[in-house]
């Protein structure tokens, strides 16, 4: 009982007036509880921070991905388009290359690997096409009309094995007949066996069929097999025409020889035009 | 009083209880907190067998109050002035016990303004000037409900 007396005397005592003894004591005690609470405050706030950063993070990655997978979306879209304008691009710089009247036409169907089949045209008779007119394209020699119908003609490729073409080889100049040997390749007839033909050796046009003129490329030689008195040369047509989309139809009956487009004019005196 | 081992310890012990109780949940009403603590230390306390018992229970009620109230100093003071207070009417209900209600209510109407200076003192004492309040007056004004209660639940032996 005195105890209990005494002890609340004693702490009426030490805690009156202006002290400040329990409230330091009181600190005292609270300070590693009140540390290890900062630090688990600290902690806590990092840890939202960081979930608040990841989950920005990942809407901003979903975003992200959402945009990428449009923008894949419409790349792919638009593909066929820029592969199309590219294609036109090549034309149009082979269409300024040689001095003739072309007209473009777009590939609508491709069965050339079909037996006897060949390329469909998007346009006939309504362009004024007519059959034997050249078909080209930017790689190379593609082939020939072979029937116009009103505003579809179908393409008889260089690779099909009714297809003769005049061509001739680049370095000795010896004329032939090249004929089709099936998907991408084909063979010229009627090289005399004396003739000397390398592999690799390029292949043009002879315009001696008045179909294509002189000097448009047509392929390259892959081998020479000589047959009786004249040469099999094998030849790699250079026009893809398993991915040809675009091309270009020759005049009909176009000249032999077509001469390339004037240089750049040169000035007075000799000197050259600009810097 | 005098005989306290004829009430039932339990209930006494309840009572003092739910006057603890009281005094927590009556913290926004300053009246009837020190009625309440006034009944438990000057009508309850006293009754206990041992006087420690009593003024441990004072001391509670003490502690409670301080507990419960934001604007009061928390140093004791209450608590103290409870124990001194509840001695004192332990050795009057032991030198003197009760025979009539009404001079019981005169003690105890001396007993709530001694109580009252008691705690006001110690309080002063310990955490300095305060205001007085007016919980003295309401105690000293329901004496006779407080102590007519306090009064039959632990009656005289000669009363038996």
């Amino acid at each position: 009982m005195a105890i209990l007396l005494l002890g609340h005397l004693l702490w009426m005592i030490l805690g009156r007036g202006a002290s400040t003894r329990w409230q330091n004591l009181a600190n005292l005690l609270a300070a590693p509880p009140r540390a290890v609470s900062g630090r688990l405050e600290g902690w806590r706030s990092a840890r939202r921070e960081k979930v608040g950063n990841l989950r920005q993070a990942e809407a901003e990655l979903v975003n992200l991905r959402a945009q990428v997978t449009g923008l894949l979306t419409a790349r792919e879209a638009q593909a066929p388009r820029l592969a199309e304008a590219d294609e036109a691009v090549r034309l149009l710089g082979l269409k300024k290359l040689l001095p003739l009247d072309f007209r473009a036409a777009r590939v609508v169907v491709n069965v050339r690997k079909a037996p006897f089949g060949g390329m469909i045209l998007d346009q006939g008779e309504d362009a004024g096409l007519q059959p034997d007119q050249g078909v080209i394209a930017p790689e190379g020699v593609v082939g020939r009309l072979w029937n116009v119908g009103a505003t579809q003609s179908s393409l008889l490729p260089l690779d099909a094995y009714n297809a003769s073409t005049g061509v001739m080889l680049a370095r000795s100049r010896a004329t032939g007949v090249l004929q089709g040997l099936g998907p991408g390749k084909a063979a010229i007839r009627y090289i005399g066996a004396q003739e000397v033909v390398q592999v690799g050796e390029p292949v043009f046009t002879s315009g001696l069929d008045r179909v294509f003129p002189r000097g448009l490329l047509v392929g390259y030689v892959s081998a020479v097999l000589p047959h009786d008195v004249e040469l099999l040369v094998e030849v790699v047509l250079a026009a893809p025409l398993d991915r040809i989309g675009l091309v270009l139809i020759l005049p009909p009956h176009p000249q032999v020889e077509i001469q390339p487009p004037a240089g750049p004019p040169r000035a007075a005196n000799g000197k050259a035009a600009g810097p | 009083m005098s005989n306290p081992a004829g009430t039932p310890p339990v209930r006494r012990f309840l009572l003092a209880l739910l006057c603890l109780g009281g005094i927590h949940y009556t913290a926004p009403w300053s009246g009837p907190q020190a009625v309440l603590n006034a009944f438990l230390v000057l009508g309850l306390a006293p009754g206990f067998t041992s006087p420690l018992a009593g003024m441990a229970w004072a001391a509670a009620g003490g502690w409670v109050l301080e507990g419960t109230l934001r604007l009061y100093p928390h140093l004791g003071g209450t608590a103290f002035g409870n124990m001194l207070a509840c001695l004192l009417a332990f050795s009057l209900v032991l030198r003197w016990p009760p025979h009539a209600l009404r001079p019981y209510w005169g003690r105890q109407a001396v007993l709530v303004l001694i109580h009252a200076l008691l705690i006001h003192g110690s309080v002063r004492f310990a955490a300095g000037p305060h205001a007085w309040g007016t919980g003295w007056l309401w105690s000293l004004i329901l004496v006779p409900a407080w102590a007519t209660l306090a009064l039959r639940l632990h009656p005289p032996l000669h009363r038996k």
